[in-house]
């Protein structure tokens, strides 16, 4: 049973105090939308959650294992994996060579056939099995992204965060994406997706998770969460500021 | 068959190599012969750089850094230390399965005629009648390397958050520092005067029921051979394996490549051990062919060349990188010939140099990954775009989209 605990996190950055106490839980292949305003924290709550940014205190618990104080390829390796909001592919690697870095990293394959099957397996579900053998820089910025989700599949993560999977993606590749997301849930993974595409998260979440200037104020079912009074005030602004303007 | 085209080359080259000494007959043999040995040596350097700088994207300038750590390892460790049957009375030294091992005490810079050191003042003493036996060179080579690699062990450990230029400094700061110590250091080092190492081999060597003396240069040509092929063998073994995939997702992005579970300290220290401790090796034999070291080896004009030879031969592919430093060394010293034009001579020596220049600059606008390297992906690739555009057909009609 997958679950993620992350209680009473701080991040600061000098002055700056990015994360204010957050604390929510995953509790199973649950799929969960984190969304804020630009600069609400989500990327940094992403960073702290796979070890990149250690946090200024909290504590983050996969499963029965501490995590926030470790290396990021231990949190992988502890079963959290993460895309990047910028697409952040091998470039000068083949398309294959991508994903058999995430395979060799968790050893997880008995034999390299078996690591080829998966990959050629994993290339045909997100359409770009043609593509093997070129390298990442060959692909457009959608076959990127779709080849970033690729590397997780291989990983096979309990948590995977997604950090704005649908940003310029057209909408055919976006199609890829859903089924991907619908794909790696039933497969038993708990999602996190991170996106400013409001129609998506809310047509694909089951919960949300609403950061705003570093304060989790909203944590709940889509309806209920549009519907948050703070939620509307951090997207839309208060009425005592529409009047002070 | 065009995909096989690099490696019956690469077997051809190789074969030539291998049978140049044997066959090539001409007065300046042994010059000539020098000349190969030299860029074997470089191209060692150059194809463990490459792999360095190129496959791990770890940009150094402290390979000869390395390369001196092990010249100089085997080169104290020959000069400084005998096997003697009985005790000097004199130096250091410890009883040894029997003998005596004898560390020389370091005299520096000085006339032996006025100032011996103690194995010299014991062997005075005896008058001929103690048999010295000196340190076995292979160990000293094995030492060299082994100190390269922990030199190596130690400055990966060091660098693990510098990137690009800030790690380019820090190993020139790390390859500066070795040359004053030991420039610094005259009566351990000799300094400036340079210290003398035993010839590769000291008896001689017979091969094939001939004779080859201590100064002959078939023997060094094929061990140094010998050794660029043992680097380029371990080297491609582990660019085939998750070592070599690991260190060049680390060159594209190490925040990516570690959080898909790849332990990043790790490579990057292990790329660096490797790598040094073959510089070290190529130094340690170098050393003992030349038969003298001194810290000018460690100019960065010398760690330049590296660079700029690795870089025309193809920064990202260590076999080129390789083949670029065989050739650019056999090219530089073949364009040393002046010549004269319309009764103006022409002082080569100079001029090479800024024709070697100009290469580079050529190079680095228009060849980002070198000449060598981008033919053989030429046609070590030449059926991807095909099979790409096939398969895409396939899926097209499957889809009928």
């Amino acid at each position: 049973m997958i679950h993620l605990k992350v209680t009473n996190l701080h991040k600061r950055f000098g002055g700056n105090h990015v994360l204010r106490g957050v604390n929510f839980e995953v509790n199973g292949p649950e799929l969960i939308g984190l969304i804020g305003p630009n600069g609400a924290g989500k990327t940094t709550l992403t960073n702290v959650l796979d070890g990149a940014v250690k946090p200024t205190s909290g504590t983050v618990y996969l499963g029965e294992e501490r995590i926030d104080q470790l290396q990021p390829y231990q949190v992988a390796r502890a079963g959290l994996g993460r895309t990047f909001q910028v697409t952040r592919s091998f470039r000068r690697m083949t398309v294959l060579e991508n994903l058999y870095v995430p395979a060799l990293a968790m050893g997880n394959l008995a034999s390299s056939a078996e690591m080829k099957e998966k990959a050629m397996d994993v290339l045909e579900f997100l359409t770009i099995d043609h593509l093997r053998n070129e390298f990442a820089q060959a692909l457009s910025g959608g076959q990127q992204k779709l080849l970033e989700l690729g590397r997780l599949l291989m990983l096979n993560p309990d948590v995977v965060i997604l950090d704005e999977p649908f940003a310029g993606v057209h909408p055919r590749l976006m199609e890829v994406i859903y089924s991907y997301i619908k794909r790696v849930n039933e497969a038993g993974s708990a999602i996190i997706i991170i996106s400013h595409q409001m129609d998506s998260i809310f047509s694909l979440s089951k919960r949300l998770l609403v950061l705003n200037f570093g304060d989790l104020i909203a944590d709940g079912p889509p309806d209920e969460v549009k519907n948050d009074p703070k939620v509307i005030e951090a997207y839309l602004g208060s009425d005592d500021e529409e009047d002070a303007a | 068959m065009k995909k096989q085209i690099p490696n019956l080359a690469g077997t051809i080259f190789l074969i030539l190599l291998l049978a140049f000494p044997l066959v090539y007959s001409r007065g300046d043999y042994d010059y000539i012969m020098h000349i190969m040995i030299t860029g074997f040596f470089y191209a060692i350097l150059a194809a463990s750089w490459s792999m360095l700088s190129g496959y791990a994207g770890q940009f150094s300038f402290g390979h000869m850094g390395f390369m001196a750590i092990g010249a100089y390892t085997t080169g104290l460790f020959c000069h400084y230390i005998y096997i003697l049957p009985q005790p000097t009375e004199l130096c250091s030294e410890m009883s040894f399965f029997g003998q005596y091992l004898v560390i020389v005490n370091p005299i520096g810079v000085t006339s032996t005629t006025l100032t011996q050191d103690c194995l010299r003042q014991a062997l005075d003493a005896w008058d001929g009648s103690v048999e010295v036996t000196p340190m076995p060179v292979l160990l000293g080579v094995v030492l060299g390397t082994v100190m390269g690699g922990i030199a190596g062990f130690l400055v990966g450990m060091l660098v693990l958050r510098l990137r690009a230029a800030y790690l380019a400094l820090f190993t020139l700061g790390f390859s500066e520092i070795l040359k004053a110590t030991i420039s610094a250091e005259i009566n351990i080092t000799r300094g400036q005067a340079g210290l003398e190492l035993p010839p590769l081999y000291p008896e001689g060597i017979t091969l094939l029921g001939n004779y080859y003396g201590p100064t002959a240069k078939l023997p060094p040509y094929y061990t140094m051979l010998g050794l660029l092929l043992i680097c380029l063998l371990i080297l491609t073994w582990l660019a085939r394996s998750k070592f070599g995939l690991f260190v060049r997702a680390l060159r594209e992005d190490q925040d990516a490549a570690a959080a898909l579970g790849v332990n990043t300290i790790r490579y990057k220290v292990l790329v660096f051990t490797i790598t040094c401790s073959m510089a070290a090796a190529a130094g340690a034999v170098q050393g003992h062919y030349v038969q003298i070291i001194t810290p000018n080896m460690l100019f960065l004009l010398q760690m330049s060349l590296v660079v700029a030879m690795a870089v025309i031969g193809g920064i990202e592919n260590f076999v080129a990188a390789a083949i670029g430093a065989i050739i650019l060394q056999v090219v530089l010293e073949l364009l040393r010939t002046s010549f004269v034009i319309g009764g103006v001579e022409v002082d080569m020596t100079i001029w090479r140099l800024v024709i070697f220049g100009m290469l580079l600059m050529i190079t680095l606008r228009f060849f980002r990954n070198g000449l060598i390297a981008p033919v053989i992906a030429y046609f070590g690739r030449s059926d991807v775009a095909e099979e790409t555009v096939a398969k895409r057909k396939v899926n097209v009609q499957e889809t009928g989209s």
